[in-house]
């Protein structure tokens, strides 16, 4: 699977997929590995999902997850083909549309995930990662966002230059690596029965855990993860500004030698002399080594999704912290006649 | 080569050669005469196989001359092949000795070749047929001179013994019937102990100034002798017989020996009328075991023993000198003198002189002396200062040359130096007890030798208070101090406390009395600096903490100990262990920490006392390195025990860090106070199962993290147990006092974490229940409370009537120091990602507005900053204003 596409040019718009459409077995497959993955241990679960394309829209179907154990004796790609054949026998769709990963708290974007999306899109054009979201999940928020790269991110890696003018002309920022792509989860009409059936036998919880107050803890973690990256950024930042600080000097040194250099001809042609020859400039002023602009962007993308999820919890917060007002209210007034 | 290098050490290689390659045919000739006669005599089996034998070697001494390889190769290889015939009857004659004028030849050819060999540019001047030559015969030599490599070594044991001879004589007795042997035997000895006796004598004479010539001469000769004698009896008595003959000649040899050295007595007598050698005539009475001195009928006088004396001195440090016989002869000389009395001057040197050569027996001066030597060394050293102090009119000093040495009437003039040799015994036993395994008894018994060894410094300082000058009297009592300063005196705490009386001298005083002397007196600073050190340690050792502590402030050796040499920085180390543990003992706890963090930083407190070396890689230190550090090292009773050390280091760490760890929770800034308790208690929390603790370190570290939680009684009992008593707090004087001490700070620092660490969670605290749960005096929380909210370290309040502590709440939750941390962090990141957009637009026109702008945004950054934390305070005000 990991073998690059043909080199052909990618449309500027991306339009092969509008909406993913996942079902819900693979959700519940894709729920339970997730959250046994990340109990057991803290690395990202991943896996494989199945489907098809139907017009625009990519259909999820069925799912299995990647062996995590790095044993030596198993071929990946083997166990991936074994598995679809064998998936296939069962029929089960077994076109290979993508992949999905458990994060926590939207610290997915990283630069394996950008490798693997990279080869997944070149080999297969209509396969999405999906982000599986344990930590939000398990506060209650089902969080399943599908990904997929954009022509710009792809033509960017694939041209493995990540200088700041490279990235400029490819117009390429943290916030267009990746489109997200709608998902909506679909049951089928027999399961729809099932379910209802089940929600009237299952006795009505009480709702109590609805309006969790704890913020603190939440907003701690966050505010910790969001410094951390704010950290690497601004080594980043200091890492470039140095580069620019050569540049600039070397740029000033450049331009005297030049200057003294064309003085020295100028002199020599008043005495008949033949001028001096001209020296390889770029040998006596070697460019300096541009620092690679893909990790603080990666880094800025992480930071971006960060603030996006505390603003929302924040939002969110506010919400039931009114409602807890106005409950206590209620619950004084009643009370105090 | 190697006998001529025996004998002139100061002759230049190149003559040496020449001397060699003249003199090897001339043996040959000689040798080659000798050949004829006995030719004509007998024809044998054997005589024909040696004959050939020796004729090839006379070819190849020949061919040596001239340099000849290539026949020198075809001549070695005939060699080869006559003694491989040969070989048969040498079995059956000599059983199964190689000739020695066959080993001798090998022998010199080996030489040769090594010499040959060795000359480089010889070597390329050489016909490329030579050369060939020279390496195959090279080669070949040396393989098969593997064959013969014991008798080769033996051979170049003596090489002088005139073997040839030796060799025809041999051979002539095997032919002449056995009767005739003896008588042959006796005329043989003669022939040959006569010349070396001319040569012996002529060498005397002709050099006996120069003594390292004529000894050697007379040594070997000596040797030859004997040899000759080995080789008759050898042959006169059965081969079975072999061990006792050894035996018999081994006395042989000794009864030469003693020979010689009356015949050279008796030499020396003959020859006093030509020079300044002096007669002596007269017997003396010695006993006849003892080697004698001098002849029988010598007059023993002053003069003579002199001599006699400097002659022993003279051979001292010679290769070949024997060094215990030098001592005898010593010894014997001291009975002589005594006997005659010849005046205690005399004695006194002679007594320095067997001092120096008990010194001396010992030839590498890292390695201990042995027991047997150091006894008699001490009892030599205290028959010294008897004689020292009973008689006060010998004046010993180093400036006394050898010539304004005076004898002979009262005001005795001496040269020597009784505090060096004292400072060497000193050393010697320091040297010794580092060589004894410190758990063995020996050690011990070592040890008792501390109090003679100290006994005599005692002598001495008392001889030198009454003759000497200021610096050797400091000298020697630093020599006392170090004897003294690392030594517990129980007496001084009993004084302290008034069980002893004001008028016992303690060691405290003895030490002020001496350091105090040196302080004054001492003109170099090394002195007084170990002597500022002992008396530090000394004070530290018995609880005097300010003493102590005040020395070291007045003394700036903080300052500058790094430039003195090392084993002054040892003891600096040694005394700043100390002084951590005294300060400890007072619960001066961020003074212990101070002393003991420099030594405990590093990891390797066990070299910084010098208490033993770390194993290292193999780069790190060289051969010599590790001689010198060696060297160093502190005897074991000196030693400060590590693992103390290093609980008493932890555990004062663990109780300034843990409050200060619960202070500081968010303090972005927050510093490391003691690197290697956080490694500690890093190293147990990344463990994912912490049993219960075994090793002093593992219980610290519970303890710390009982600590964090404000458990003082957890805290305290897994730091005082029966464990760690055992190992680490019955180790002080009074352990008990520590232990209470102990107790006590960590209720205290227990106290502080709690509320640090809790009283977020608290409106307010009755002080009642905190003396109730930290098992406190009610007053004492009311005094640690309050000085917290002094140091502005808590934001609460008291409130007297109700006995309670109320908390203000001033400070900033924990998320919001938090999101305060990270506003400080995206400032910076916005500051870094300007400048960044400072040098893209950077024009030439725009650098100055630019720099002006940051100067300005900065101000503003610090008025943000400022009026943050004016904020605080400001609500703090506003708070107290409230209540």
């Amino acid at each position: 699977m990991a073998a690059r596409g043909t080199t052909r040019r990618i449309p500027e718009k991306d339009s092969t997929i509008a909406c993913v459409q996942c079902d819900g077995l693979a959700v519940m497959k894709m729920v339970k590995h997730c959250h046994e993955e990340s109990t057991s241990n803290m690395d990202v679960a991943q896996g494989a999902l199945l489907g098809l394309v139907v017009d625009d829209c990519l259909e999820i179907t069925n799912c299995f997850p990647f062996p995590k154990q790095q044993d030596e004796s198993m071929d990946e790609d083997e166990y991936q083909l074994a598995m679809m054949r064998r998936l296939r026998r069962v029929n089960v769709d077994h076109f290979h549309v993508g992949w999905y990963q458990s994060a926590d708290v939207g610290n997915f974007l990283s630069l394996p995930l950008l490798e693997s999306q990279y080869h997944y899109q070149t080999s297969i054009e209509e396969s999405v990662v999906v982000i599986y979201d344990t930590q939000k999940s398990s506060r209650g928020f089902l969080s399943l966002k599908a990904y997929r790269l954009t022509p710009q991110a792809i033509e960017m890696y694939k041209d493995g230059e990540f200088t700041p003018e490279a990235l400029l002309k490819l117009k390429v920022g943290y916030e267009n690596l990746f489109v997200e792509v709608p998902v909506t989860i679909k049951n089928s009409a027999l399961t729809n029965i099932m379910m209802s059936e089940l929600a009237e036998l299952i006795p009505e919880e009480e709702g109590s855990k609805f309006l969790d107050l704890g913020t603190a803890s939440v907003l701690e973690g966050q505010l910790r993860c969001l410094m951390d990256r704010v950290d690497e950024l601004n080594q980043e930042a200091i890492k470039f500004n140095r580069y620019q600080q050569l540049v600039s000097r070397q740029q000033q040194d450049k331009h005297r030698y030049l200057q003294k250099r064309a003085q020295e001809n100028a002199s020599r042609v008043a005495k008949d002399e033949p001028p001096l020859p001209e020296e390889d400039i770029t040998k006596l002023f070697r460019p300096h080594p541009v620092p690679p602009r893909l990790q603080p962007m990666l880094t800025a993308g992480q930071i971006n999704t960060y603030s996006q999820h505390i603003s929302q919890f924040c939002s969110q917060s506010l919400a039931k912290l009114f409602i807890t007002q106005a409950l206590q209210n209620a619950k004084e007034q009643n009370s105090s006649p | 080569m190697s006998r001529f290098f025996a004998g002139s050490d100061s002759d230049s290689d190149s003559s040496s050669e020449e001397e060699q390659i003249q003199r090897a045919p001339a043996l040959a000739y000689a040798f080659s005469d000798d050949e004829d006669e006995v030719k004509r005599v007998v024809r044998s089996t054997k005589e024909k196989r040696y004959e050939d034998l020796t004729n090839i070697i006379k070819q190849i001494r020949n061919f040596k001359k001239i340099k000849d390889m290539s026949s020198m190769l075809s001549s070695f290889e005939d060699l080869q092949r006559a003694y491989l015939k040969a070989a048969p009857v040498i079995a059956k004659e000599e059983n199964g000795q190689t000739p020695r004028f066959y080993i001798r030849c090998l022998a010199e050819m080996e030489d040769f070749i090594n010499e040959v060999w060795e000359d480089r540019d010889g070597r390329k001047n050489m016909s490329k047929n030579n050369y060939k030559s020279l390496s195959s015969i090279r080669q070949k030599l040396r393989k098969y001179l593997k064959d013969f490599d014991e008798s080769i070594k033996k051979f170049r044991e003596n090489p002088d013994q005139p073997d040839d001879e030796g060799e025809e004589e041999k051979r002539d007795e095997d032919v002449d019937s056995d009767a005739e042997a003896p008588v042959k035997v006796s005329a043989a000895a003669k022939v040959a102990v006569e010349p070396t006796k001319d040569f012996d004598d002529d060498s005397d004479s002709d050099s006996w100034p120069s003594d390292s010539e004529s000894d050697s001469g007379s040594s070997t000769d000596d040797d030859k002798i004997t040899n000759m004698r080995d080789r008759f009896l050898k042959k006169t008595g059965p081969t079975q017989e072999d061990d006792e003959e050894k035996e018999k000649r081994k006395e042989d040899r000794r009864n030469e020996r003693k020979e010689k050295e009356r015949k050279k007595m008796r030499r020396e007598d003959e020859e006093d009328g030509e020079g300044e050698w002096e007669t002596v005539k007269g017997g003396v009475a010695i006993p006849s075991e003892k080697p004698k001195m001098f002849a029988k009928d010598a007059q023993i006088d002053l003069p003579l023993v002199i001599n006699k004396l400097s002659e022993i001195i003279a051979a001292r440090g010679k290769k070949r000198t024997d060094r215990r016989e030098q001592i005898e002869l010593l010894h014997e000389l001291q009975n002589v003198s005594e006997q005659h009395q010849l005046g205690p001057a005399i004695v006194i040197k002679i007594k320095f002189a067997i001092i120096s050569a008990i010194f001396d027996y010992n030839p590498k001066v890292s390695d201990a002396m042995k027991p047997e030597y150091w006894t008699k060394l001490l009892e030599r050293m205290y028959e010294l200062l008897e004689t020292l102090s009973k008689n006060d009119n010998v004046v010993i000093s180093e400036t006394i040359t050898e010539e304004t040495e005076n004898f002979e009437s009262a005001p005795y003039q001496v040269r020597g130096c009784v505090l060096t040799s004292v400072e060497r015994l000193d050393d010697e036993f320091t040297k010794l007890l580092k060589e004894c395994d410190p758990h063995s008894n020996e050690y011990v018994e070592r040890l008792k030798d501390e109090c003679k060894v100290a006994a005599i410094i005692d002598k001495v300082q008392i001889y030198l208070e009454r003759h000497s000058n200021y610096s050797e009297i400091c000298r020697i009592y630093l020599r006392k101090i170090e004897h003294l300063y690392y030594k517990f005196d129980p007496k001084v705490l009993q004084q302290k406390a008034g069980e002893v009386t004001k008028d016992v001298i303690t060691s405290v005083q003895e030490m002020e009395k001496l350091c105090k002397y040196i302080y004054a007196k001492d003109g170099t600073d090394r002195l007084r600096t170990r002597a500022i050190l002992s008396h530090i340690y000394h004070h530290a050792l018995h609880d005097n903490w300010f003493q102590a502590r005040d020395l070291v402030l007045m003394s700036h050796l903080q300052e500058n100990i790094q430039h003195s040499d090392p084993s002054t920085q040892i003891l600096y180390n040694r005394t700043m262990a100390h002084l951590g543990l005294c300060a400890f003992r007072h619960a001066n706890i961020k003074d212990a920490h101070s002393c003991l963090v420099d030594l405990m930083m590093t990891g390797k407190p066990k070299e910084l006392l010098a208490q033993g070396l770390l194993p290292q890689r193999q780069h790190e230190r060289s051969k010599e390195q590790e001689k010198i550090e060696k060297q160093r090292q502190m005897p074991f009773h000196m030693h400060i025990n590590l693992e103390l050390l290093e609980c008493v280091y932890l555990v004062s760490a663990m109780l300034i860090e843990i409050p200060y760890m619960a202070a500081h929770e968010f303090d972005a800034r927050r510093r490391m106070i003691s690197k290697t308790f956080y490694q500690q208690l890093r190293s147990s929390e990344r463990q994912s199962l912490v049993g219960p603790p075994e090793s002093m370190r593992e219980h610290v570290v519970a303890a710390a993290k009982a600590m964090r939680n404000g458990h003082w009684a957890s805290c305290n009992t897994f730091i005082i147990n029966d464990k760690m008593n055992a190992k680490v707090w019955d180790l002080f004087y009074q352990a008990d006092a520590v232990r209470a001490m102990l107790t006590k700070l960590i209720k205290e620092e227990a106290l502080r974490t709690y509320l640090f660490t809790y009283s977020h969670v608290y409106d307010s605290i009755s002080m009642a229940t905190l003396a109730e749960m930290f098992e406190m005096e009610k007053s004492n929380v009311h005094s640690i409370i309050s000085k917290m909210i002094i140091n502005e370290e808590l934001m609460a309040s008291l409130d007297d009537p109700t006995q309670t502590v109320v908390m203000h709440r001033s400070e900033p939750s924990r998320l919001q120091s938090l999101a305060m941390q990270l506003a400080d962090k995206i400032n910076n990141f916005v500051d870094s990602n300007e400048r960044i957009l400072e040098t893209k637009q950077g024009n030439f026109f725009m650098r100055g507005q630019n720099q002006v702008r940051g100067n300005f945004r900065g101000g503003d950054r610090q008025n943000y900053r400022g009026g943050n934390q004016e904020w605080n305070r400001q609500r703090r005000d506003n708070r107290r204003q409230e209540y």
